[in-house]
């Protein structure tokens, strides 16, 4: 099943864009779990998943796949959670955790979502609260005042 | 069941990250890897500096494969500004990157053989290594960060191509006659690699591996046979794969890379043609968004850049090779022995500086 195909089977009605850089989607009501497990039967590869905040609140979270050289990228929007695909396919687990470090995304449907970059016990979410404070923010400034008060904390 | 923590700092570790082991007797029943030891949030940083600085920022993503990294985002750049990149600088930028993948596989195979326990060819392996990095230090001045690329192509021409033509060919002459020969034949190597660390090619794909690691288990993918940027699509090379799935299937496919690295480079300095390196002005980044992969030594890398039309991107997601990989090392470690965690853990060759970003 080639690339177009792949994209017709999971919604036949979305106008799929190919460009040089890949076909893409956008699927508001994307079934990830029924992807997932389309993907897997055609030895489609996951690249990775990109998340980000969305400009109608929630986050836009992109699927990126490789079918035989061909990317195929396909987006949704998603408010707080989106079901996990990590037991589909493992490829999905340290992204998934990495999403939730980031953005504090909840993957349901895994038994447990441990940390991958933050260490155990930090709060999930990093970069959408930092992202609160401002992009003229200094990085190094946030930094020493997250070690400060976690400095006093202790 | 004990288990044996291994790292963050371990002097079978090249970098730090940590692996539970869960040992029955001296065999491996199950294993966790914990990373992040070295995150450093580059992908936030990125989407508080403008281009010309991330371009500075995500070399500092690797020690090793920094090339990868400014190639990667300046194609970025390149397609959401719709820049066409002069064909002398698409030659140096496939030469720059083979020979980045030469010293990245010779540092590899220096590293495997010490653990495998072969002080002799570990020597061998980087002083071929230290020719490719004479190479590069030739070509940019700069033996860690090259500073090669920019949106648009090169900031330095290469100046004498005969210099890197013979040094080349001198490294594929020994690769061939010398460390390949010892590597495939060699009865310690055969007897610490063969059968061990096996990922079969329904995990390989389920993992999403890439890379030598991916192709030693019967995978052919390659992103510059796949989906040619620069001008690979114009040279004549083989990807190397093997249906072992095991450490010594890693070792052989990376050994058969390197001659293949020498393979591009030849044909690509001779068919370099003159002309500018590099265009006129930085670009203005319009409103956008795209992806931009290429392979690195590692295997594929994967950059996501959006735009506002600022010179400020507004995300860039970086998926890097270790990353995709090293969750298989969990599959690889079980069922073996312990004394075989380091190799086996190698032969992915990990970089954790990528993966933590």
């Amino acid at each position: 099943m080639d690339a177009e195909a792949i994209i017709q089977t999971l919604d036949s009605q979305v106008r799929c864009e190919h460009r040089t850089d890949g076909y893409w989607a956008t699927m508001p009501d994307l079934d990830v779990r029924a992807m997932a497990n389309l993907m897997l039967a055609n030895d489609v590869r996951l690249v990775t998943l990109t998340a980000m905040p969305a400009t109608s609140g929630g986050y836009r979270l992109m699927y990126h796949w490789d079918a035989d050289g061909d990317l195929i990228n396909i987006a949704t929007t998603v408010a707080t959670s989106v079901a996990t695909i990590a037991d589909i396919l493992p490829a999905a687990d340290w992204v998934e955790r990495e999403i939730r470090d980031y953005y504090a995304l909840e993957f349901e449907g895994r038994a447990e979502t441990p940390t991958l970059m933050l260490r155990d016990g930090d709060e999930p979410g990093l970069f959408s609260r930092t992202c609160e404070l401002g992009r003229d923010t200094d990085p190094a400034q946030t930094a020493h005042d997250a070690a400060a008060t976690e400095a006093e904390e202790v | 069941m004990p288990t044996i923590p291994m790292g963050p700092f371990h002097p079978a570790l090249e970098e730090p990250y940590k692996i539970d082991v869960v040992c029955e007797g001296e065999q491996v029943t199950d294993a966790s890897i914990r990373v992040g030891f070295n995150f450093r949030a580059i992908e936030w940083l990125a989407e508080r500096k403008n281009y010309t600085q991330d371009i500075a920022l995500f070399e500092r993503v690797c020690g090793i494969c920094s090339n990868v990294h400014t190639l990667t985002l300046s194609r970025a750049i390149e397609q959401l500004a719709d820049i066409e990149v002069p064909e002398r600088a698409q030659y140096i930028r496939v030469i720059v990157a083979e020979a980045e993948r030469l010293h990245s596989h010779l540092l590899w195979a220096g590293i495997a053989c010490e653990l495998i326990g072969f002080e002799t060819l570990f020597m061998a392996c980087w002083a071929l290594r230290e020719q490719v990095m004479d190479v590069l230090e030739g070509i940019s001045g700069n033996r860690v960060n090259y500073a090669m690329n920019c949106p648009g192509g090169v900031n330095r021409d290469i100046l004498d191509p005969g210099a890197v033509l013979a040094a080349v060919r001198a490294i594929s002459d020994a690769t061939a006659k010398q460390l390949i020969p010892v590597l495939t034949t060699d009865p310690t190597v055969r007897a610490r690699c063969a059968g061990v660390g096996i990922l079969t090619r329904a995990h390989a794909i389920a993992y999403g591996a890439v890379g030598p690691t991916a192709r030693a288990s019967g995978l052919p993918q390659d992103i510059r046979r796949s989906a040619p940027y620069e001008t690979y699509g114009k040279l004549e090379f083989d990807v190397p794969t093997s249906d072992g799935c095991d450490v010594f299937a890693r070792v052989v496919v990376r050994a058969l890379e390197i001659l293949e690295s020498c393979k591009i480079i030849e044909q690509a300095i001779e068919m370099m043609p003159a002309g500018p390196f590099q265009g006129d002005t930085f670009p203005r980044v319009p409103e956008g968004e795209t992806c931009a992969r290429i392979e690195g030594p590692r295997g594929e890398v994967f950059y996501y850049v959006a735009s506002d039309g600022s010179d400020i991107p507004v995300r860039v997601r970086v998926r890097t090779p270790t990353f995709a990989n090293m969750p298989t090392a969990r599959l690889m470690v079980i069922g073996q022995g312990l004394s075989d965690v380091g190799l086996i853990q190698a032969s992915i060759d990990p970089c954790y500086s990528c993966t933590d970003r």
